[in-house]
């Protein structure tokens, strides 16, 4: 597990791009936050440093949008969502296994289908300012070992 | 009788033209694109270059599953257009029965599909007077589980599919001698038997329309994934054989 705080909104940015930078075909991420912490900020800053460079909206009401960058990028909401059940009428397998890069927006709510190779990210409010973000990595498998080494945070 | 069938259950999308005793064309890829962009234009050079109109087809063929969900919508969709426009019969195939029908071999086959999490959708099968029978229908379950079953129940058995290439290694160190990988030709999905498999059930009279073929998903039904969460590490539904093949 790694911990970081990131000050302000500038800090976010650069660090989801840095991210974002070093993710590759089939890297899962699931954000995990409140409301208003930032998943869908950060999914932007992610989406930039994957060379996205459509304009990265919100997926809640439409559930998936799907972005080309250097590789393809997923973007799921599942807020909105009653159970596991409805994702299967999504064909979430075709997705969460393929060789494009899956960012996943409350992935809580889906956990005993999410894969198990993948990185989560918490997101809570700085306790002090209101732009701050912490930011707790952690996961399983090679990839997310990796990655963590790469951002260089311990 | 001509019969065009398809199967997109997979990676590898693929396509055919039966004439009653003789394959015309077929016409497979196995790459990372998608199906969506692929199978009409395959379907309409192969049937070009075979000088063939869609309108000559007496009877559509395609693989209802279990695969990936989007790769089966695409091929039933297709399917079910091209029936609806010519008002032509379509036979639904199973994947898994598809894949056994491409080994002509003494003892079990044991296609196997990718069902990810260490999962794979699987039936047994075995050839009896010239037809494909199956012991074991298609179910989903834990790789583990199943290699434990054949090996305590069978000594003569042929893998294929792309589940038997991603556990290759675990298959070969857990049935040794008792296994055989099929030939690389004859591992993926084959339009070719769909269509002779299609064939063959029409003439039984196992026919749908366009309104009536769904695909077949082969998911776990709620209570199995309930059952699964309490008792997770431990599963395989042998028993259990078709509550999971509800069709939608």
């Amino acid at each position: 597990m790694a911990r970081m705080v990131l000050k302000g909104l500038k800090d976010t940015e650069e660090f989801g791009e840095r991210l974002g930078s070093l993710l590759q075909g089939g890297d899962v991420l699931s954000l995990i936050g409140d409301l208003g912490a930032g998943k869908t900020t950060l999914t932007k800053s992610i989406g930039k440093g994957l060379g996205v460079e459509d304009y990265i909206t919100s997926p809640t009401f439409t559930l998936i949008n799907e972005y080309k960058g250097r590789v393809w990028v997923y973007h799921f909401d599942v807020y909105r969502l009653e159970d596991e059940e409805d994702l299967l009428d999504l064909g979430y397998e075709d997705y969460f296994y393929s060789n494009g890069v899956t960012i996943i927006e409350w992935a809580d709510k889906i956990k005993n289908i999410l894969p198990e190779n993948r990185i989560d990210i918490k997101i809570e409010k700085g306790k002090k300012l209101d732009d701050d973000r912490i930011i707790t990595l952690s996961g399983k498998g090679k990839r997310y070992e990796k990655i963590v080494k790469e951002l260089n945070i311990n | 009788m001509k019969v065009l069938a398809v199967d997109t259950s997979t990676m590898v999308s693929t396509c055919a033209v039966l004439d009653d005793e003789k394959i015309l064309g077929e016409y497979s890829l196995n790459q990372e694109v998608t199906h969506s962009e692929n199978l009409v234009p395959m379907i309409k050079e192969m049937l070009d270059n075979l000088g063939l109109k869609a309108s000559d087809i007496d009877l559509y063929g395609v693989a209802t599953g279990p695969g990936s969900f989007t790769g089966l919508r695409i091929g039933i969709a297709t399917v079910k257009s091209l029936a609806h426009v010519f008002d032509k019969p379509i036979v639904g195939v199973s994947t898994l029965e598809g894949l056994a029908f491409n080994l002509p071999y003494k003892g079990i086959i044991v296609p196997m599909i990718d069902a990810r999490r260490n999962r794979v959708y699987t039936g047994i099968y075995r050839w009896e007077n010239g037809n494909i029978i199956s012991i074991i229908e298609p179910t989903i379950m834990e790789i583990d589980a199943l290699l434990e079953y054949l090996n305590k129940n069978y000594n003569n058995i042929m893998v294929n599919g792309n589940g038997a290439t991603l556990y290759k290694d675990k298959i070969m160190s857990t049935l040794g001698e008792k296994v055989k990988l099929a030939p690389v030709g004859l591992n993926g999905c084959r339009a070719a038997s769909i269509c002779e498999l299609s064939l063959l059930k029409w003439k039984e009279g196992k026919v749908n329309d366009y309104y009536t073929l769904v695909p077949n998903y082969l998911r776990e039904s709620q209570a199995q994934r309930e059952l699964r969460k309490k008792e997770s590490g431990n599963y395989g539904y042998i028993n259990s054989r078709n509550e999971g093949s509800r069709s939608r």
